[in-house]
């Protein structure tokens, strides 16, 4: 899936290092073959494989082998990857975010650019010097940093952050508040126990559009009953 | 009541455009999360001349859609198209001032497109996948040259489907608008409501994604830090939210240590 990226990105490091063109052609078709992992990950394996290159270029190891270190690279850190950046630094940036827009603040959007793209950013351009200088050595780059105990870390902000988002409903933007002549505490319990009601009938396999379209229909059967006006 | 004139669809078209272009961050370019409904709607509504409705929808679509992740060949749903889209709708449809019924509507009718917008991506990408066999039996003379030509198509093909699916779902969605305005005040009352619920939605999403636990013990404690600060207290929210976060990382030192 993510075989032409790479090609494409390795393609002006295979043209400086090979001068002959029958094999910059056979290295360049070698990289075309089939690749998918995390894509800020993928910059760790370009890094081991720039290094690879180089040296099976200037003769210090004609033997590397490239794919081999491709194949067995890409799944471990894609799952790695996935895991880290999909399920924990991205909700971690967001929720804090959407907290920060929840009570008022116009730069919420801002705050989830600089929250995700530290780390992205830096994650990224580190992962490929990593790669070049150990030549793929993965096993080094994650004793070091423990990305799985970086990812429950993120996982449990979010997850306290979440429900203090809840918690603060009273605070909420105007245009989310909820307005009626009963108490503001009455008003955050019921809303935390719909939330886990909510979560309750996720599990039965509820999905995002059935329960908003569901919700859609009980908020005009609650207005058509005149409950709500 | 506003009509489809010239000055509508230059919007509509460079709305779609701008579409377009933050789609790419979803996949194909950079991946800096501009292409996140909670940056995409503030933009959109920035440009349209309504940022705050922008954000409205952007919290609301951010929560929703956060963790539908991209793992392994899952194609999730399309959130830059539903954001963009939902946003124009909102901001077009109702000129001069946006209610909260028809933002609530235009989020509802976006929602129903979200099955649209995962086909078209499983399309797109299928389509790509395609790219490298074709390079690879077409023997190119200039290989480099090829492999930057298809990598072109590819990231033109990511741009004209967001393109595309804006350019249909927007003025489809304005003229539902239309006929949402004449619908009696009930309706409106009721979408009014359905907005203010989203974000429980979009909470329970993500709490049911983040945890296996159905009562996970850092959301409760999270919820009552917030409830004890913010009520009995009156600390401004945003020590609330600092302190929140603190509580978190706390949380998980602690666990970290009892296992």
């Amino acid at each position: 899936m993510q075989s032409l990226g790479f090609a494409f990105a390795i393609e002006p490091v295979l043209r400086k290092l090979y001068r002959d063109r029958t094999e910059y052609q056979e290295r360049l078709k070698c990289h075309m073959e089939y690749f998918n992992t995390q894509p800020y990950f993928a910059t760790f394996i370009l890094g081991a494989v720039m290094r690879q290159e180089e040296d099976r270029a200037t003769g210090k190891d004609r033997g590397r082998d490239v794919s081999g270190l491709k194949t067995a690279l890409m799944a471990p850190l894609g799952a790695l990857g996935d895991s880290f950046f999909w399920g924990a630094l991205k909700p971690f940036a967001a929720i804090v975010a959407v907290a920060a827009g929840m009570l008022g603040s116009w730069w919420a959007p801002l705050l989830y650019l600089v929250l995700f793209n530290l780390w992205h950013v830096s994650l990224r351009i580190g992962l490929l010097i990593w790669g070049y200088r150990s030549g793929g050595d993965a096993v080094s780059l994650l004793a070091i940093y423990n990305f799985t105990k970086m990812a429950r870390l993120f996982k449990i902000i979010s997850l306290t952050v979440l429900g203090s988002i809840l918690g603060m409903m009273p605070f909420w933007r105007p245009e989310f508040r909820l307005e009626y002549p009963v108490s503001e505490v009455f008003i955050v319990v019921s809303c935390m126990a719909l939330t886990f009601g909510l979560i309750g009938i996720l599990r039965r396999g509820g999905s995002p559009i059935k329960l908003m379209l569901g919700l859609a229909i009980i908020c005009l059967a609650l207005a058509y009953a005149g409950v709500i006006r | 009541m506003p009509v489809f004139d010239l000055h509508m669809i230059a919007a509509i078209v460079v709305i779609s455009i701008v579409g377009g272009l933050l789609g790419l961050d979803r996949t194909a370019v950079g991946q800096f999360m501009v292409s996140q409904p909670l940056v995409a709607g503030p933009c959109t509504g920035w440009m349209l001349g309504d940022a705050t409705a922008g954000l409205i929808i952007g919290i609301v679509l951010e929560m929703i859609w956060l963790l539908d992740m991209p793992i392994g060949n899952f194609v999730p749903a399309d959130a830059t198209v539903v954001t963009v889209s939902a946003c124009a709708i909102a901001i077009l449809g109702k000129p001069g001032g946006d209610t909260l019924s028809v933002i609530s509507f235009s989020l509802l009718l976006t929602t129903v497109m979200v099955p649209l917008t995962m086909q078209a991506d499983a399309f797109i990408r299928k389509r790509n996948s395609k790219l490298m066999e074709n390079l690879l039996s077409s023997n190119a003379e200039n290989m480099a040259q090829a492999i930057a030509r298809a990598h072109l198509s590819g990231i033109s093909a990511f741009f004209l489907k967001s393109f595309v699916l804006c350019l249909v779902i927007i003025p489809a969605g304005i003229a539902a608008v239309l006929l949402f305005e004449h619908l009696p005040g009930t309706a409106h009352h009721a979408l009014s409501l359905f907005i203010k619920l989203l974000p429980l939605i979009g909470a329970a999403l993500i709490a049911r994604k983040l945890s296996i636990k159905s009562f996970d013990l850092f959301l409760i404690s999270g919820f009552v830090i917030a409830a004890v600060f913010g009520f009995l207290f009156h600390v401004p929210v945003l020590i609330v939210l600092l302190l929140t976060v603190i509580a978190g990382w706390l949380g998980a030192r602690y666990s970290e240590q009892r296992s």
